[in-house]
């Protein structure tokens, strides 16, 4: 029986899980605490709620685990850098003193960090951590494994199969050769923010046509192995880390999009060329995963897949193999990118020092809890009306009926990039206006950018033709929308007819499943829009002094902040 | 958690002690032994370039490579 911290840190996504006796105490990102999106930096204050919550000092535990081997990192970059030498000449300072300055020594500053024995703290592969967190969270007791994000120490790609408490590693792609920087090289081309903007490419791309389709071949070779290549040429990670393509890739596509240009998808051709670029990335992403998914049916027989890594935050590709690969069932992880590496890297030490496998994860609610009653104290000394209300769920949805946009702070915060029902703001799916409402006045976000429903799990079916599934309580895939409901839901079905489903259960969002029940009860329809509670360009919310600080500066009608309602027209 | 004790110097230095035999067990695998000398000579080149400020340059692929 252990107590063992994992960590993922220094280079995006930074995070600290702590599992005790196999069981998931708490997984948070550091950027709820430092407020800095996709905070790098290691999970200080991450690190130390997590041991709060489990009621543990750092003195007590028994391992602490790094998502990632820092040996063979350098060993890639110096062997890239050599490899691309001289045109990797501006990059070789940097570079190697970003390795040898800092992330060489990282387990010795996560050992000062928690003033814990460095003979303790350890790591584990990249991907590997990846597959854990996919495999060792999922219902299934055997799976086949694809683990598949811009890069690990080498790897891209990677096929594992997962029996019991056991992974093995089936086989491997490497850098350059990755599809997720083949989508964030894109995501730069059409001038959004690396790291940031691929969801905005996915929304993009059913605005457009995928007319690109032979380009994209030229960019991305599928193997009959189910294997791919990039080509080299249209590439430029190791020459120009500022967008990671090379002009031979504008003289394939056109001229690269201007950031921070409006979009205007109807009068502008060039924008409508830029989602038709998308929608042709789009479709390659997703043949090729399809081309991995395949082959991992056939070779190691599992009718159960799990998926992890930057990559599969595709919800529009896990679809399609949910559908299309051969699988009987499909599993993503809430915090499927780089923050998940530390649950993995957590769940992967206590196997090793004989920890059962944890039960399947029922909820991301993995965050931080907070003090109600100090809560409404905050709000009152902020000079707000915070009003003890006997049923906040009730509350919350006879305003959300009346077609208020209300912002939900109850429970521990959500682990991973999604709100589902902890920190969210929920609106009315059946009004088309509180899609443009949100979109544009309150979070200030592109016009074309779709807004995700949550729906009862009992419910789901009659809506959303695929739900619910191992996936939808974690608003990881999209489900095809009934087609006689989609106009029942206009702010929440997006112009291709899916929707990003998030199904409810009582044990799944706790907080969520009382307020769909009683707005179901109010209209018939048991669906809200639920979308991230935060500002443009700000990490969703962390604990009361955030979500007041949001209320104080966005124009959302009403606050539900524990077992109190503050309403706008109150305060 | 209460603050994390400050660690004394000797215990630090044997720290980073146990990372660089980490670094020199990973490189000493014969299919990597050939790296060995320019690992190590850039480790020394480390301490100059850290002294640079150059390590605050951040850009958004850096992380591909880096």
């Amino acid at each position: 029986m252990a107590a063992v911290l994992g960590v993922s840190a220094h280079y995006h996504d930074a995070a600290a899980a702590l599992v005790v006796d196999g069981r998931i105490v708490a997984a948070m990102q550091e950027e709820r605490f430092s407020r800095i999106k996709n905070d790098p930096s290691l999970p200080r204050r991450a690190a130390r709620a997590c041991l709060a919550l489990g009621g543990i000092a750092a003195a007590d535990l028994d391992a602490v685990v790094f998502y990632e081997n820092p040996y063979a990192k350098l060993e890639r970059v110096v062997v890239s850098l050599a490899r691309e030498y001289p045109r990797s000449f501006r990059q070789f300072s940097p570079a190697l003193g970003g390795q040898l300055g800092s992330k060489l020594w990282v387990l010795d500053q996560i050992a000062d960090m928690l003033g814990v024995e460095r003979r303790i703290v350890r790591f584990v592969e990249h991907h590997e951590s990846h597959a854990a967190c996919a495999f060792l969270c999922s219902p299934y007791a055997d799976a086949a494994v694809l683990t598949v994000d811009g890069v690990g120490e080498a790897a891209t790609t990677a096929l594992w199969r997962g029996e019991g408490s056991a992974l093995r590693c089936l086989g491997a792609i490497d850098f350059p050769h990755s599809l997720g920087l083949l989508y964030a090289a894109f995501t730069a081309y059409l001038g959004f923010e690396v790291n940031e903007g691929e969801y905005k490419v996915m929304g993009l791309a059913a605005h457009g046509q995928p007319r690109f389709r032979e380009e994209l071949a030229r960019v991305l070779r599928l193997e009959r192995d189910g294997s791919f290549t990039l080509e080299p040429k249209y590439f430029a990670h190791g020459t120009d880390t500022d967008v990671g393509f090379s002009p031979a890739l504008e003289t394939l596509l056109g001229p690269r999009r201007p950031p921070g240009r409006a979009f205007d998808l109807e009068a502008d051709s060039d924008d409508r060329r830029c989602a038709d670029v998308a929608a042709s990335l789009q479709l390659a992403t997703e043949e090729a995963l399809l081309g991995l998914a395949r082959a991992a049916r056939e070779r190691t027989g599992a009718t159960a897949l799990c998926l992890a890594g930057g990559v599969a935050l595709n919800a529009l590709a896990n679809a399609r193999l949910a559908r299309e690969a051969g699988f009987e069932r499909v599993f993503v992880p809430p915090a499927a990118g780089d923050a998940g590496g530390a649950l993995g890297a957590a769940l992967l030490g206590a196997r090793d020092l004989g920890d059962p496998r944890p039960a399947a994860l029922a909820t991301a609610a993995l965050g931080e809890p907070f003090d109600a009653g100090a809560a409404v104290d905050l709000a009152r000394a902020l000079g707000l009306a915070a009003l003890p209300v006997p049923d906040a769920s009730e509350a919350a949805a006879a305003r959300i009926a009346a077609g208020k946009v209300v912002a939900l702070c109850r429970g521990r915060f959500e682990f991973g990039p999604r709100a589902l029902g902890q920190r969210s703001l929920l609106a009315d799916a059946t009004r088309a206006e509180s899609r443009e409402r949100l979109n544009r006045v309150i979070k200030q976000r592109e016009p074309f950018r779709p807004f995700a429903p949550s729906v009862t799990a009992a419910a789901a079916r009659a809506f959303f033709a695929d739900a619910p599934n191992d996936m939808t309580p974690f608003m990881t895939t999209v489900c095809r929308t009934a087609p006689e409901r989609a106009a029942a839901l206009p702010a929440v079905v997006h112009v291709d007819g899916t929707a990003r489903v998030q199904t409810v259960t009582a044990a799944s969002a706790p907080d969520l499943e009382p307020i769909l029940a009683a707005v179901g009860r109010e209209t018939g329809v048991p669906v809200v829009l639920n979308t991230s509670l935060n500002g443009a360009g700000e990490p969703i919310v962390a604990g009361p002094v955030e979500a007041l600080a949001f209320f104080l500066q966005h124009p959302v009608d009403a606050l539900v902040i524990g077992d109190a309602l503050i309403e706008r027209s109150a305060s | 958690m209460n603050a994390a004790p400050k660690r004394g110097f000797l215990r630090r230095l044997a720290s980073r002690a146990v990372t660089l035999a980490g670094v020199f067990r990973h490189f000493a695998h014969r299919r990597r032994f050939f790296l060995m000398p320019l690992v190590f000579v850039l480790l020394l080149a480390a301490v100059l370039l850290a002294a640079t400020g150059g390590l605050a340059y951040v850009a958004p692929f850096l992380y591909t490579l880096f």
